[in-house]
């Protein structure tokens, strides 16, 4: 039992969890007092001020409203990651139903009608509801908005009246001026001014009254939004179950294969009575039916991205560019740390590369690879990647390599600097030691150098992909690159009530795999450091 | 030509090799063809148990099977294509979904594009094989000005559709210009008239007012220009060294894209803008900015949106070309199908299709005002217009010539074009991107199919739409004589050729 703890204190310490720590040693029970302190601490508090934040944005996002949309609150967003998931799960759905065949085909398509029989009595009375609603809505906004239309009528008649009105006084009185009478003419310049502000703020007037008929005219009526809700949900199913009955019925694969073989049958046995000149369109257009035979065969449902699948995108590229950057990172800052000339000669580079945004590598790298990859389609690269068992779905795309060289170019300073600092850093005695030991520079690398650099080289590698994954989204975005950051970039220009909630979804996803990758990284950092090194939050 | 050509050929070499030699030919190359995995045996190969059954059968029987229709030899069955996020984006949508692209043996995947320059690049540079593209795209494309590639279009996907919008500041301003713009449904068209003293104004103030447009070289632009110099407000010139199209401008256009429109003009940034649907819609909804026109005023059925794929593309890809303008006939058809008292019957659920969030993705409510023959042109003011989007009717999917000619001008009107053009380069150019035998093609298997009409396609026509004045300056426009077009405006560049 003793080991058992102490083999689960040794994961937490590795992994950074020391939030763990407390609860294990309580029910060891050793020092309950101390550790319940401690649970209280790193586990009550910070669950408490989580907690708090959700109240105090479900508490305030309402009252905040601009023209753009309104802040969604926790239950808006928790409904869109719902909507986000659902997409996901109906359209993996049809790709699976693309493939059906036989006996499972056919369950599947009437298990489809059935359901779609029973929306269609729900329809009917959604359909129904939002008309009431509706109604029921116009008829509130009629009632609210006859007051106040008569009410405008009524100022705005009266208003015209009377500017009239002061406009007659005003040419009775001028009419009764003298050409040289100044104190008159000033007189009637200052009445002037005084209707001409009075007839503006009438106007203003106006104007305030006309947005109270556009604010009931907006007026949002809870049970026709409820009902337009329902209707939605009901329309969207129905649109989901209508495109997978057709491609469980005329659109499925292997429907499509029987008919092009029954017509490949016939040909057949039209090749086989026939003789002469005549074989030769008949082979010919056989050959043609099989080759589209093959193509279905290979043919799959063309799956729109969703947000699981831009997300493992946005893993492996991200991947692909900290590799990168770590392949050219760690060589160069090991040369760096050995050689203070070669440190010198670089310097001027770093100082200038490293402050350079996702925003400007971008363009370069799509240019340079737009340059090398000139056709995707029959470059070996490209189709060898599309060809790879595991990463062949991921679509792996020009875009795609100039989003990593953008990660990687972004993100491989922190790595480089802190190898330098981690070689140059060395203990001198270790090295003295290898020189007693007459180790050649290889070996001086392998034993010396670089284990005791490890640490810091982890350190720097921990930050490079940190900074990877915050750059990856720009990049995605910029270069349109599906991952993510494309999806951002959809959502946020679809402009419907449901962006912003979207835009919450995504906080909460990019937040978490942030956090996954981190930690990650901080096991690494703790496995190669014999001191224990610090991880910071 | 190129099937009839090659199948010429095959038929010469198999009547040289013996029937012996040809099916050695066959079971050669079979087993390599076949790879399936394990789903249904593809193997082509006579058996005894074939020759006894034919035996069998009528001659009549035979007769019947040599006469099937010939199919399209697809050269590419999956697909990419690109499109933005705006209605009139709908064709190829509603070919993918309601399936008329599956019919005709594609798998299409559609892409969304975040602004119509990373689009084109897209399509030059083979990630996408077609796209949703703005008229001037494909012509500016191979003419050089912007990215240069010889990009094509069989297929015009819409006309009208698109709305110039103005902030609410402005709105009012105009409407104490114009006392007949005070009314709850004012008249229209509404010309820039009443915006004259407010751009006066701010000239005199020292500053311009700007306003949005989408592209360079799109629809919008040319629009927006052709509202405010119908009034006599100069809209500005490019030039050699000014691509930014300022130059002697009197309202500034920059280019902003679509659905960052109603953002940037709350911003503050324009003051207006011109865009597509649900761009303008959105704006009412938000209660930002007032539509004050849409194109169909500024010119009755004008062409909007094209299909483009490159040149390179289309050659490399000729059936599937074919079978792509067939699926987009169709859809068009589908979209503007009407019941007998003309309401357009599928609108409805198209807009319901387009508001998934992989599609356009804005509400419901909002693409369905416009998609269903409806506009708001303020809160209180539904109209309806039910030729704000048309996919279908005045023969508008066929590629006609005239229309690359009339943007032709527009691009040599506004200094694009720097230099003088004779009247047959402005044909030339139009023959070179517009693709009427490729649509032609398309129309008639549709028509063999019984999926189309006779009378829905111009069969014998020669490209160019008769001479029309439906312009809101009453100009009139023969695609036949573009530079006396050119001539006939008062502001932008004239040519005595």
């Amino acid at each position: 039992m003793e080991s058992l703890k102490y083999t689960l204190l040794k994961i937490i310490h590795v992994s950074g969890l020391t939030f763990l720590e407390p609860v294990v040693r309580l029910c060891y029970g050793e020092e309950p007092q101390l550790q319940l302190k401690k649970i209280g601490r790193f586990i009550v508090i910070p669950s408490l001020t989580f907690l708090a934040f959700l109240v105090a944005w479900a508490l305030i996002a309402p009252v905040y409203k601009t023209k753009s949309g309104e802040v969604p609150t926790p239950a808006v967003v928790w409904d869109a990651a719902q909507g986000v998931k659902r997409f996901h799960e109906r359209e993996s759905d049809k790709q699976v139903a693309y493939g059906l065949s036989g006996d499972e085909r056919e369950s599947s398509l009437a298990a489809v009608s059935e359901q779609r029989a029973i929306l269609n009595s729900l329809k009917a009375d959604a359909d129904e509801q939002v008309a009431e609603a509706s109604e029921e809505r116009t008829a509130l906004v009629a009632e609210e908005m006859e007051p106040l239309a008569t009410a405008y009528e009524t100022k705005k008649a009266e208003f015209k009246q009377a500017e009239k009105r002061r406009e007659a006084a005003l040419i009775v009185k001028a009419s009764q001026i003298d050409q040289r009478d100044i104190d008159a003419k000033n007189e009637l310049l200052a009445y002037i001014r005084g209707h001409e502000f009075q007839t503006e703020q009438e106007r203003e007037l106006l104007k305030q009254l006309k947005a109270e008929q556009d604010d009931v005219r907006n007026l949002t009526y809870a049970p026709l939004q409820n009902a337009m809700r329902l209707q939605t949900e009901i329309a969207e199913k129905e649109q989901y179950l209508a495109k997978k009955e057709e491609i469980l019925s005329k659109a499925n694969r292997s429907l499509k294969l029987e008919e092009e073989a029954a017509r490949l049958k016939e040909l057949k046995l039209q090749y086989a009575a026939t003789t002469g000149p005549d074989l030769m369109p008949i082979a010919q257009q056989m050959l043609q039916i099989e080759g589209r035979m093959q193509k279905i065969v290979d043919s799959e449902y063309a799956k729109p991205w969703t947000l699981p699948m831009q997300i493992m995108r946005s893993l492996a590229c991200v991947f692909a560019g900290f590799f990168l950057a770590t392949a050219i990172a760690i060589p160069i800052g090991v040369l760096c740390g050995v050689s203070p000339t070669f440190m010198a000669a670089v310097t001027p580079f770093i100082a200038l590369f490293k402050p350079v945004s996702p925003i400007v590598w971008l363009p370069i790298s799509l240019i340079i690879v737009g340059g090398v990859i000139t056709d995707p389609e029959t470059h070996w690269l490209m189709v060898g990647m599309s060809n790879l068992p595991l990463i062949g779905w991921l679509q792996i795309n020009p875009a795609f390599i100039a989003s990593a060289i953008t990660v990687a170019l972004c993100s491989l300073w922190p790595t480089l600097v802190n190898t330098a600092l981690g070689v140059a850093s060395i203990d001198k005695d270790h090295l003295n030691v290898a020189r007693v030991l007459r180790l050649n520079f290889f070996q001086r690398l392998t034993k010396i150098v670089i284990p005791s650099a490890l640490p810091l080289i982890f350190a720097g590698l921990r930050i490079s992909l940190g900074v990877g994954w915050m750059v990856l989204i720009a990049a995605e975005l910029l270069s349109s690159s599906e991952g993510i950051g494309k999806f951002v970039w959809d959502m946020f220009n679809n402009g419907s009530s449901e962006t912003f909630a979207q835009m919450f979804v995504v906080v909460f996803v990019v937040g978490v795999i942030g956090l996954l990758l981190d930690r990650i990284m901080i096991i690494f950092q703790r496995l190669v450091s014999f001191d224990g090194a610090p991880a910071a939050i | 030509m190129r099937l009839l050509h090659e199948s010429a050929l095959l038929m010469i070499c198999t009547l040289r090799a013996s029937l012996f030699l040809s099916a050695l030919a066959l079971c050669a190359c079979l087993p390599g063809c076949s790879t399936g995995e394990g789903a249904v045996p593809l193997r082509l190969e006579l058996t005894e148990a074939d020759l006894a059954e034919a035996d069998k059968l009528a001659p009549q029987d035979l007769e019947i099977a040599t006469s099937g229709t010939k199919k399209l030899t697809l050269e590419k069955t999956d697909l990419k294509f690109g499109f933005i996020k705006l209605t009139d984006c709908a064709p190829i949508v509603i070919a993918r979904e309601k399936g008329f692209f599956a019919d005709e043996g594609l798998s299409v995947e559609v892409v969304a594009q975040p602004n119509w320059k990373t689009l084109l690049d897209n399509v030059i540079s083979g990630n996408l094989d077609g796209a949703h593209m703005l008229s001037g795209q494909p012509i500016a494309a191979t003419i050089g000005f912007g990215t240069s590639a010889h990009v094509i279009t069989p297929f015009t996907m819409d006309l009208n559709g698109n709305g110039i919008t103005v902030s609410n500041s402005i709105w009012e301003q105009m409407q104490q210009n114009d006392p007949a713009l005070r009314s709850e449904q004012p008249p229209h068209p509404i010309t820039a008239d009443s915006l004259v003293p407010i751009v006066k104004s701010r000239l005199a103030s020292g500053e311009k007012l700007q306003m949005g447009m989408v592209f360079p070289t799109s629809t919008h632009n040319y629009e927006l220009r052709y509202w405010l110099a119908a009034s006599g407000i100069h809209p500005g010139m490019y030039t050699e060294s000014d691509i930014g199209g300022r130059t002697d401008a009197e309202v500034e256009l920059s280019v902003t894209p679509p659905p960052m429109m109603p953002a940037t003009l709350e911003a503050g940034n324009i003051q207006g803008y011109c865009v597509g649907e649900p761009w303008n819609q959105q704006a009412v909804a938000k209660g930002i900015g007032v539509p004050v026109s849409t194109n169909y005023d500024i010119w009755k059925n004008n062409p909007e949106k094209v299909f483009g794929v490159t040149q390179e593309w289309a050659n490399a890809n000729p059936d599937t070309m074919v079978a792509v303008v067939k699926a987009l006939i169709r859809a068009g058809k589908w979209l503007d199908e009407t019941d007998d008292t003309g309401k357009l019957v599928n609108r409805e659920e198209a807009a319901r299709i387009l508001s998934r969030s992989d599609y356009v993705g804005a509400d419901f409510d909002i693409i369905r005002n416009s998609m269903t023959g409806y506009f708001y042109f303020q809160k209180s003011d539904k109209r309806p217009m039910p030729d704000f989007n048309v996919f279908y009717k005045h023969y508008c999917t066929y590629p006609w010539y005239s229309d690359g000619v009339w943007f032709l001008t527009q691009m040599r009107r506004w200094g694009q074009i720097t230099e003088p053009k004779p009247a047959e380069w402005y044909d030339e150019i139009a023959r070179k991107v517009y693709k009427p035998e490729i649509y032609l093609q398309a129309a008639q298997m549709l028509l063999d199919e019984g999926l189309i009409e006779k009378d829905e396609v111009p069969w014998d026509s020669d490209g160019y739409k008769p001479p029309t004045s439906d312009f809101i300056d009453g100009v009139k426009y023969d695609g036949r004589d573009p530079i006396g077009y050119l001539n006939s405006h008062k502001i932008g560049n004239k040519d005595s050729l």
